[in-house]
């Protein structure tokens, strides 16, 4: 099958989802009464395995009002020990109950030699890199047939003795397990200002025909450097990286990620809200 | 193979600051020593500054979590909240269940505040509240009971509506939680 065709595969089933948000608890019975603002909303998949019985009946009742897409952080596809098989078991799971349009997780690591790390630390750009993903994938594709995008991460962690630049490393972790692209913008813009580069030019390096789901937050600066600590308003270099995402890619849905100092739930639905304009604006819903 | 020795190196450099300050002075012995020197030889080159950025990173993302769970003891100890939090991560690794860091930390207060002042004084009773609560939540018990020496129902309802007027609020609390059975809803009682 060539490549053209498996994306078009890929993408020809997946529904448009529209602007939605990533929950956090806080948001609550507030986001039950304004439920037509968001389109769908995203979970954190591992605070609801091996759950008490609250958090169960919270999931069962989010998902009576909204499409759910729940995203991952500690199946760690990137981790050259392999996979843990109980933990994989569990997203199974939990994914045959939510029956959702597709999951995800990050080109990264969580977890080595018993440590978790609890937040995805980027791989080495490397082809021995590449194969541990392509094969922690079809492990998980064993046991999960609903379709996996993966998420670029935030950091300038570099790995010394690179055989390829990042662009062309997430391309080939792409190709090679023929999954989709989560395309964080903040995650390109925070990078990309750190490290002083165009994140543009990384942008039109990408697959971006394989671009599913959009992430976007806002960060804050600290000691010179941005930090991705979606703790503040969306920035509006990230919003002009957003458009220019949206601009470029078929994008099913962009999500916005919210974990700190939360404001009021209308500040939050309002930047929901002007993603969801963007991607009329392009034509990517209605 | 090597790749793993290298990723498990990484995850103890970004997530223990003694283990990597020791690394940084000598790469050569501490490694040796973790039986990881193959990938101390690959990871030479590694920047310093970098490490301790994503080590930085790492744990802003677990005060986020930490705050989601504790969101009373924040508003309790304010700004001190996130130095104390920084202060506890430095070390200890995040676990693997996502409730661990908010017990973690508890503990730690408890330390903290038997060594140093931590206040107001009340702050530790709605600490110790906040973690029996997560581990009524989380850990499968059918009763969890902690007695406070502190009134911590009004406190709670002062925190979540705004401040706390200055006081000492001694006044003995009991706080309650309990399931009828494994799968029923979590009850709570608290006087």
């Amino acid at each position: 099958m060539g490549r053209k065709t498996e994306i078009t595969n890929l993408l020809a089933n997946l529904p448009r989802l529209g602007a939605g948000l990533s929950y956090r608890r806080p948001f609550g019975s507030e986001l039950l009464q304004q439920q037509s603002e968001v389109d769908f909303i995203e979970i954190i998949g591992d605070l609801y395995l091996d759950a008490p019985t609250e958090r169960a009946d919270e999931l069962l009742l989010l998902a009576k009002h909204f499409t759910i897409v729940p995203h991952f952080t500690g199946l760690s596809l990137g981790s050259a020990e392999g996979v843990d098989e109980q933990y994989l078991e569990d997203i199974a799971r939990l994914i045959k109950w939510l029956n959702p349009p597709w999951w995800s997780e990050h080109i990264g690591f969580t977890k080595a030699g018993g440590v978790h790390l609890g937040h995805p630390a980027p791989l080495p750009f490397s082809h021995e890199a590449v194969e541990v993903m392509r094969q922690n994938i079809i492990t998980a594709r064993r046991v999960i047939p609903t379709p996996l995008i993966l998420e670029n991460v935030c950091s300038t962690l570099v790995w010394p003795g690179a055989e390829m630049d990042e662009p062309a490393f997430i391309t080939e972790v792409l190709v090679q397990s023929g999954c989709g692209l989560l395309l964080d913008v903040t995650n390109v813009h925070t990078n990309a200002t750190n490290l002083g580069s165009d994140p543009v030019a990384f942008l039109e390096k990408l697959p971006l025909d394989r671009v599913v789901q959009i992430h976007f937050s806002g960060g804050h600066e600290s000691k010179g450097r941005l930090v991705e600590s979606r703790a503040q308003p969306v920035p509006e270099g990230v919003w002009q990286l957003l458009e220019a995402a949206v601009a470029r890619a078929p994008v099913r849905c962009i999500c916005l990620e919210r974990d700190d100092n939360l404001p009021p739930l209308l500040e939050v639905l309002w930047e929901v809200e002007r993603a969801r304009t963007i991607g009329r604006q392009h034509k990517r819903w209605n | 193979m090597e790749l793993a020795l290298q990723q498990k190196l990484v995850a103890r450099l970004v997530t223990d600051r003694e283990f990597r300050e020791s690394f940084f002075a000598n790469p050569a012995k501490v490694a040796a020593h973790e039986g990881l020197t193959v990938a101390a030889e690959g990871l030479a080159q590694m920047h310093h500054e970098q490490l301790r950025q994503f080590a930085r990173l790492l744990r802003t993302r677990r005060l986020a979590q930490v705050s989601v769970q504790m969101p009373l003891t924040r508003r309790a100890l304010g700004m001190r909240f996130a130095d104390l939090f920084r202060n506890y991560a430095v070390n200890p690794q995040p676990g693997k269940r996502p409730f661990e860091d908010g017990l973690g930390f508890a503990k730690y207060l408890e330390e903290y505040a038997s060594a140093e002042q931590l206040g107001p004084e009340w702050a530790l009773s709605i600490a110790r509240y906040e973690a029996a609560k997560i581990e009524a939540t989380w850990l499968d018990r059918r009763l969890t009971v902690r007695f406070l020496p502190h009134a911590a129902r009004r406190l709670a309802t002062m925190l979540k509506t705004g401040d706390v007027p200055p006081g000492s609020y001694h006044r003995p609390s009991v706080a309650i939680w309990w399931r009828a059975t494994e799968s029923s809803r979590l009850k709570h009682w608290l006087w």
